[in-house]
């Protein structure tokens, strides 16, 4: 009788415990938060491990999971617009691209960030990092990578590289002259954003300026504006860069400098780790500056990634926490080593051994000083619609520079106008 | 005109494109560079490795496009068989305002309603749900299918149906007795039509769903067109074409007869 | 009665189909964009004043009927020739023309990246083919001249088996004694396809060509996956144009416009199509003599 009772009394206990410890389970898996970011390809990719540290060192409470969206920046866009539009949107953060922000700011879509950074934060970050954040006084983007455009050259085929766009044409003749490339330049001439990027150096370079948003004036028909597209058509027709280049993004421009078919390369601080891998041609010879340009002109376009938090998120602290890590030091500092992604924060800049291990880094703090926001206007899209489409006629010959860039400026000025921006 | 010689070349033109796509997803990304690579550097698995390992696996899709198509299906003809049945028994002009009605509906480019049903998904909070789909689907397929099956009701003998009458069966019972089991092979025809367009259907998937787990074929093959890193990303795109083909493929050679007949007979009563 | 077994099916055409149609008229006489907050306000007529004066509409429009009067006529073409092929019975017919179907089924989005992949430069089959004939390498997907060229092609190798069964039913229908009358007569196969063939097949050449032609204004799938709108936008259509307003550019009061625009030209286009036909191939009378008429 007392055996059967004690047995009864153990198998009770157990199965208080099991209930418990099922009770205690799932009150824990509630407050475990699931937060859900939205990157690109190549960020959701690089970022991966970061992701698994993050959930293990918040095992229990945050639970950060990355889906992984289109490479291509406006697909990237199309994707996020479009669970935005539907609603509830299935993501709590998403990378955004500094171009989007104020479209996305003006439709109200993501919480304002000033309550999670302040001063000391915002300070902390590179003076070029701090671009591109803010919109209409609220600051809704946290920078991930500060990307910048940059002048990649062959070291083993010249001592110095060239300063102006002369000099750049000058030198790809006389190489592909001796032989020494195919190509003088490669660049992304395809009509996509990533020309407005390219033009936007240019136009800059020969003095000019694309749109200023405050007095909305047009600077594309004016002369450094055409210059700029003259420049190019003709880089083009000269043969310093192949046909192809009208059909080039990023990823051909640097197949093509990776096995060695061009002497100047336009690309992203990506690329230069993509070059020192064991695959490619012109591994060790490659060197980087800033685009060639009038003296004291010289720019890069402001190409940085940042975090965002979306409206209407219910779990908003976790996100910011999911932000807070993935943008810090260490994090930083693994993206550069690994993917040579460039960091936002000045002390990873300033940082001796990172400097001593990858002297590029100073580079990019340097080419970081001078960078250059696309205009900031919530029009962005569709300005930069009707200047890639115009400068992809003038690339292929359908137009001349100056009758292209003079329907630029009509156009854009029509945008304006309907959009109320200009009477 | 030779006749062999024409029918090779219509096989080829046919079947060449996918053929091609066949090969290239068996072969590596340097044999596609360099086409006269060495035969032991050619043939590799891994393009299809990468695609069906991806996240989300390829297969979700092809279940996501399963139940969008059997749902829009199932919706469609529980919409449409009603429907057929009764145009028959209106007065003459509505009737015959509303086929021609019917025949304009169906030519029209559904792609110019993205817009209205966007901003409908947005009111009624359909966006990212598979079944939500199944609706604008059944409506934008009932023109063609109200037409079939309407004109499969034509062709029943009356008398059927007033013996039936006669006998005491209500129009339930009718329908389920009698005039579904007799139009089934126009019934299953519409059905196939209807599932296919379900299944191929890109404009509307692709604005109310974003969320890539629950992606139709169609939007995904899409996604992956835009997010390959690699230059040359034509291997991996091979293998997601082939692996996308095949389901169609399988359809069309199974269900060849109903197909076939439905288009043809769609055109002669059209 | 009745009356329910039609309404479900009513409500579905009417919210689908009717309901957009009122909604783009009056959402084209409003501003509603990001810079409105995507609030309706009204404008008047701004919108269409606008699209009046935009040139990359017109140019859409005009690549899109380019695209698509090119593409239809090709397809009917090539569709007569298959079914009259397929019209005759031979071993295997059955097969063939189920191989053939499979074109059509295929989702579009699906084969554009096959196609993309076929008229790459420099490593595709296109490429290396015209290089062996002598004719260099065609930057396809890059030359703003050719690569609508190539949308055609993929648009016509798709659609093609869809018009040629249409053709096929209405051949098909044609007595077998015409063509013997016509061949008594001393007639030879052109006569036949004149005289016979072609009146007798005008209602569905009609159905396909107005079917196909709709469709095709429409398209979007392809250019959108193939090319992108580009190379300098030589593609893009009106579709595209479209989405690419409301979705990209958040401006849905002149998407709205576009579509509204774009609706009406397309009815204007397919009454002309009709109208076209019916004077292009004149139906005989059956009374006169095949050959005399």
């Amino acid at each position: 009788m007392k055996q059967s009772t004690f047995i009864k009394k153990i198998l009770a206990s157990l199965f208080a415990v099991l209930i418990c410890s099922a009770v205690f389970g799932l009150v824990r898996a509630r407050t475990i938060e699931s937060v859900t970011f939205l990157m690109a390809a190549p960020f959701a990719d690089a970022t991966r491990d970061l992701v698994k540290q993050f959930n293990q060192e918040h095992r229990g409470e945050i639970n950060l999971q990355v889906v992984r969206g289109p490479l291509e920046t406006e697909a990237m866009s199309d994707l996020a617009i479009s669970s935005l539009l539907l609603g509830k949107a299935p993501f709590d953060g998403l990378l955004m691209d500094v171009t989007w922000l104020p479209k996305y700011a003006a439709a109200g879509w993501m919480e304002p960030l000033e309550d999670f950074f302040n001063e000391k934060d915002v300070d902390a970050l590179a003076i070029g990092a701090r671009e591109g954040n803010s919109y209409d006084g609220h600051l809704y983007r946290w920078p991930l990578t500060a990307d910048m455009g940059l002048l990649y050259y062959r070291t083993d085929l010249m001592e110095q590289p060239p300063a102006t766009p002369e000099e750049l044409v000058l030198v790809s003749q006389s190489l592909q002259k001796d032989r020494k490339v195919d190509w003088g330049y490669v660049w992304q001439g395809r009509q996509y954003e990533g020309l407005s990027c390219v033009y936007l150096e240019m136009i800059d370079g020969f003095g000019g300026d694309w749109l200023q948003p405050n007095n909305n004036h047009i600077g594309l028909d004016l002369d450094p504006g055409v210059q700029a597209a003259a420049w190019l058509q003709e880089l083009i027709d000269q043969g310093v860069s192949p046909n192809a280049v009208t059909n080039y993004a990023e990823p051909e421009a640097l197949q093509s400098f990776k096995v060695g078919d061009a002497a100047f390369m336009r690309n992203w601080p990506y690329a230069w780790t993509e070059l020192q891998k064991s695959d490619s041609a012109v591994k060790g010879n490659v060197g980087i500056t800033t685009m060639v340009a009038r003296p004291g002109h010289s720019t890069a376009t402001l190409g940085s990634w940042g975090l965002t938090v979306l409206k209407g998120s219910a779990h908003v602290n976790a996100s910011i926490e999911a932000i807070r890590f993935l943008t810090n030091e260490s994090s930083q500092k693994q993206l550069f080593l690994n993917h040579g992604y460039t960091p936002t924060q000045q002390s990873v800049f300033d940082d001796p051994q990172l400097l001593q291990d990858k002297p590029i880094l100073a580079e990019f703090g340097q080419a970081l000083k001078v960078v250059k926001a696309r205009p900031e206007t919530p029009l962005y899209a569709q300005i930069s619609d009707v200047l890639t489409r115009q400068l992809s006629s003038i690339l292929t010959r359908e137009t001349t520079p100056k009758d292209g860039m003079n329907v630029a400026t009509s156009h854009t000025n029509q945008i304006l106008i309907s959009a109320g921006e200009k009477l | 005109m030779n006749r062999r010689f024409l029918i090779a070349l219509l096989l080829l033109w046919s079947l060449g494109p996918l053929l091609w796509q066949v090969y290239t997803s068996f072969c590596s990304d340097q044999a596609l560079i360099q086409p006269f690579v060495s035969n032991d550097h050619r043939w590799t698995l891994i393009h299809y490795q990468n695609v069906l390992n991806a996240n989300p696996p390829f297969w979700r899709y092809l279940i996501n496009s399963l139940i969008v198509g059997a749902t829009s299906t199932f919706l469609c003809l529980v919409l449409a068989l009603p429907a057929a049945y009764a145009l028959n028994r209106i007065p003459r002009q509505l009737s015959v305002l509303t086929r021609l009605a019917l025949v304009g509906a169906a030519l029209f480019p559904y792609v110019l309603l993205f817009l209205a049903l966007l901003e409908l998904a947005r009111a009624l909070n359909l966006g990212n749900q598979l079944l939500a789909l199944s609706l604008p689907y059944a409506a934008l397929s009932q023109p063609l299918a109200i037409l079939l099956l309407n004109s499969a009701f034509n062709d029943l003998p009356p008398e059927l149906e007033d013996a039936a009458k006669l006998e005491g069966l209500s129009l339930f019972q009718r329908f389920r007795w009698i005039l579904i089991p007799l139009i089934s092979p126009a019934t299953a025809s519409t059905a196939i039509l209807v599932f296919l367009f379900s299944w191929n259907e890109y404009p509307i998937a692709l604005t109310w769903i974003s969320d890539s787990n629950k992606l139709t074929l169609p939007v995904a093959m899409a996604r992956i067109a835009g997010s390959s890193i690699y230059s040359v990303p034509y291997g991996a795109y091979a293998a997601a074409t082939v692996l996308g083909s095949i389901p169609l493929v399988l359809l069309v050679l199974i269900f060849q007869k109903p197909i076939v007949s439905g288009l043809t007979s769609g055109a002669v009563k059209g | 009665m009745t009356v329910f077994l039609l309404l479900p099916s009513l409500l579905f055409l009417l919210v689908v189909f009717v309901g957009p149609l009122f909604r783009y008229a009056w959402l084209s006489f409003h501003a509603d964009s990001v810079m409105t907050g995507l609030i309706a306000i009204p404008n008047g007529g701004a919108n269409w004043l606008r699209l009046v004066q935009d040139q990359r509409y017109w140019q859409d429009l005009g690549q899109t009927l380019r695209f698509a009067g090119v593409s239809v006529g090709l397809e009917l073409f090539l569709a007569l020739i298959i079914a009259l092929l397929l019209d005759q019975r031979w071993r295997g017919r059955d097969l063939v023309r189920t191989l053939a179907l499979i074109p059509w089924a295929l989702p579009t989005t699906v084969m554009a990246l096959g196609w993309r992949w076929i008229f790459n430069t420099p490593y595709g089959p296109i490429d290396y083919f015209t290089n062996l004939v002598g004719i260099g390498s065609l930057n396809i997907l890059g030359d703003p001249n050719l690569t609508w060229m190539a949308t055609v092609w993929a648009d016509v190798w798709k659609t093609t088996p869809f018009a040629a069964l249409i053709l096929l039913a209405g051949l098909q229908t044609i007595p077998v004694d015409l063509y013997e009358a016509v061949r008594l007569e001393g007639g030879n196969p052109l006569i036949c396809l004149r005289r016979i063939t072609l009146p007798l097949l005008r209602p569905y050449i009609l159905l396909a060509l107005l079917f196909r032609l709709a469709q095709a204004f429409g398209v979007f799938d392809l250019i959108q996956v193939l090319t992108g709108g580009g190379p300098a936008s030589s593609t893009e259509s009106v579709a595209l144009y479209a989405y690419w307003n409301a979705l990209r550019f958040l401006d849905f009061g002149y998407s709205s416009t576009i579509i509204m625009a774009s609706f009406l030209l397309i009815s204007v286009i397919c009454l002309i199509a009709w109208i076209g036909l019916q004077i292009l191939i004149p139906t005989h009378s059956k009374s006169r003599g095949v050959i005399k008429s």
